[in-house]
């Protein structure tokens, strides 16, 4: 936890610490001190009480000398300490009377005292007023009758013990006051010596970890400014590397821009190449629909040259079918006439004539025969050339459906080619305007290299300018680790 | 294309006009002896048969096979009116027996049809052209022989054929009593 504390924390600490001991220290000499006071304060009133008596009672005397002065002489200049008694004894009997209010028991005895106090005054106007008006003897037996005397024993006996009980009293206070002085004395010396050595301890806690710790923080700016110093180095002879990288760049940079606006020209060019092959696809989507109508139509007719050529095949069967009944009716024929020839053999001169018909019969028919196999061979031909043909003409068929369906592939592939064409042809506007723009980046590139080179050049000299001060750095860290080592060692 | 038509055309009026002129000429006089035959293959070999040897021929006609000693009996048909034996002639000139027979000769004179493969037609041979074959051939009947413009003919003597199976039928006849 104290680890974690600031410096300001704990100078703070170690100061309230130092002002919490000292406060302690000034409340408890404070304290006995307003004791020692207020006890001087009772021993004072006590004194004060006790002149008071005194006054009173020297009052009381002057007044009965007086009075006892007239009555021997009967000048009336002996009155003059009587007259002044009368108004001192009722201030006296009143600051008496004050100065008594914390005590009861003197209270009560002056309550007691004033009745005897205002008789004896009486008494003592009654002897003055007798003297005066009835003369010495009158005055002389009033005072002879003891009264005078009893009223004034009372009144010392009474004024003795008030002084005595406060004699009592300034005994105790005096004791209570020497007490007070000698706490406030002890709290003074003691508190004192307490109070510095605490802040000596104090201090030498906190010169001791402010010491480790401050030394051990120096130790890391030695450190870290020796790394900074060696880091500065590196910074330094990088930006070098760097002015020099950032030179080539700009001059790598100023060729990037001149084969931006070459690309960009191209690419211009490539833009208006493309609006002509769109133009162009446009024109072949056209063509491509008219080709796909002629090949339906081919389709079309290659489809009833199929169905023309399976009927001319059939009727070629039909023909061969009647060409068998032919060839039959041409063998029955030659029989027949064969067979006629035999009988008309078997009828001698007669069927010779017959024979002759008979003959003619089948040599025609042998031609019919002939014939017949020359059509039957003829037939075959067609039949073979009609089956080739319709196997031809369906393959031609397939083929040109196949043909169709390429074709409509193809044109399906030119519709995409036209549309890819006319991407393309945005693609080279955007290509182009892209191009601008990077030619403008690469300028403004241009530009912003030439600022960075200008910059690493700054940096380079502020690099040394923080190298130099790394070096002073780690000398003032040195030089601090010094002082505060040497402090550490002597504390 | 034309050509053919041209050329059938014509080859159509050629055979209406010999037609016609043999309905139109008189009747002529042989100028030179000539004889008929009929042009067979028996066993893929070309033979001729008098005609004058023949009493008819005959095409598909059914033959019924019958059980008999004479291996050369291909059965018996109905000719005009009249049960036939069939022997096959090829089998009885010392080839194998024809599977296939599909013509019919019948001999002149006899009560008996001769069975054969193929029939190539009525042949007229000058006399001059019938030769004498006798060293020609190891056949049995065949005595003489056709000369064609491309080949020659055997001349199967139906004769000697209708001996050699009458000579045959005693001994058939014989056999069939011992077997009794």
């Amino acid at each position: 936890m104290k680890r974690e504390w600031t410096f300001g924390r704990r100078l703070a600490a170690a100061f309230g610490l130092a002002v919490v001991i000292l406060a302690v220290m000034a409340g408890s000499g404070y304290r006995a001190t307003t004791s020692l006071i207020e006890n001087n304060g009772w021993v004072d009133h006590t004194f004060q009480v006790r002149t008071q008596l005194a006054n009173l009672l020297s009052e009381l005397l002057d007044a009965e000398g007086g009075q006892r002065g007239y009555t021997i002489t009967g000048d009336e200049s002996y009155l003059a300490p009587y007259q002044a008694a009368l108004g001192a004894v009722q201030t006296s009997v009143g600051n008496v009377r004050s100065l008594m209010a914390d005590n009861p028991v003197q209270q009560q005895r002056l309550t007691g005292l004033a009745p005897v106090i205002d008789a004896k005054l009486a008494k003592l106007k009654d002897i003055i007023d007798a003297r005066r008006s009835q003369g010495f003897d009158a005055a002389a037996k009033l005072v002879a009758d003891g009264q005078g005397k009893t009223l004034m024993d009372q009144i010392r006996s009474t004024i003795h013990d008030a002084d005595q009980e406060e004699a009592t009293l300034l005994q105790q206070r005096t004791q209570v006051a020497e007490d007070s002085a000698r706490l406030a004395i002890a709290f003074t010396l003691w508190g004192g010596l307490l109070g510095a050595l605490a802040i000596i301890l104090i201090g030498w806690f906190m010169t001791r970890a402010l010491t480790r710790q401050i030394g051990g923080a120096v130790g890391h700016v030695r450190s870290s400014s020796a790394e900074l110093q060696s880091a500065a180095n590196q910074q330094a002879s990088g930006m070098k590397e760097q002015t020099i990288s950032m030179n080539e760049i700009a001059t790598t940079i100023s060729e990037l821009l001149s084969t931006s606006r070459q690309i960009a020209e191209s690419s211009q060019r490539v833009a208006q190449i493309a609006e002509q092959t769109a133009s162009a696809a446009r024109t072949g989507d056209g063509t491509v629909d008219k080709a796909h109508e002629s090949i339906t139509g081919i389709k079309r007719q290659v489809d009833q040259i199929v169905g023309h050529m399976l009927e001319l095949g059939k009727k070629s069967q039909q023909i061969g079918s009647v060409l068998d009944i032919v060839s039959e009716l041409a063998e029955q024929t030659n029989i027949l006439s064969i067979n006629a020839t035999i009988e008309a053999a078997g009828a001698g001169e007669t069927g010779k004539r017959f024979a002759i018909v008979a003959d003619e019969i089948r040599k025609l028919a042998d031609r019919v025969a002939g014939s017949a196999k020359e059509v039957r061979g003829l037939i075959d031909d067609v039949r073979s050339s009609v089956n080739t043909t319709v196997m031809a003409t369906e393959t031609g068929s397939k083929a040109v459906d196949a043909g169709s369906r390429q074709f409509s592939e193809v044109a399906a592939a030119f519709k995409a080619i036209a549309s890819l064409v006319s991407t393309t042809t945005e693609a080279a506007r955007e290509i182009e305007l892209s191009t601008k723009q990077q030619t403008t980046a690469v300028e403004q590139v241009n530009v912003a290299i030439s600022n960075v080179t200008q910059a690493a050049r700054e940096t380079e000299a502020s690099t040394t300018q923080t190298l130099e001060t790394a070096s002073l750095l780690a000398v003032t860290s040195s030089d601090l680790l010094r002082l505060v080592q040497a402090r550490a060692e002597a504390a | 294309m034309m050509d053919e038509r041209t050329s059938y055309a014509d080859r159509v009026a050629e055979m209406r006009q010999a037609f016609d002129r043999s309905f139109a000429e008189p009747p002529r006089s042989e100028l030179r002896e000539t004889e008929s035959f009929l042009a067979v293959r028996l066993g893929n070999d070309p033979y001729a048969i008098r005609l004058t040897e023949t009493a008819g021929l005959f095409a598909d006609r059914k033959v019924i096979r019958l059980p008999s000693p004479i291996p050369e009996l291909r059965g018996i048909a109905g000719l005009r009116g009249a049960v036939l034996p069939v022997y096959d002639l090829s089998a009885l000139l010392g080839y194998p027996s024809a599977s296939a027979a599909r013509w019919l000769v019948v001999a002149r004179g006899a009560s008996v049809a001769f069975a054969f493969e193929a029939f190539d037609g009525q042949l007229r041979i000058d006399l001059t052209a019938v030769v004498s074959h006798d060293g020609g051939t190891s056949r049995e009947h065949v005595r003489e022989a056709a000369r064609t413009a491309d080949l020659i003919r055997p001349i199967v003597n139906l004769p000697s054929v209708l001996a050699a199976i009458g000579q045959r039928m005693p001994a058939a006849g014989q056999q069939r009593e011992q077997k009794r």
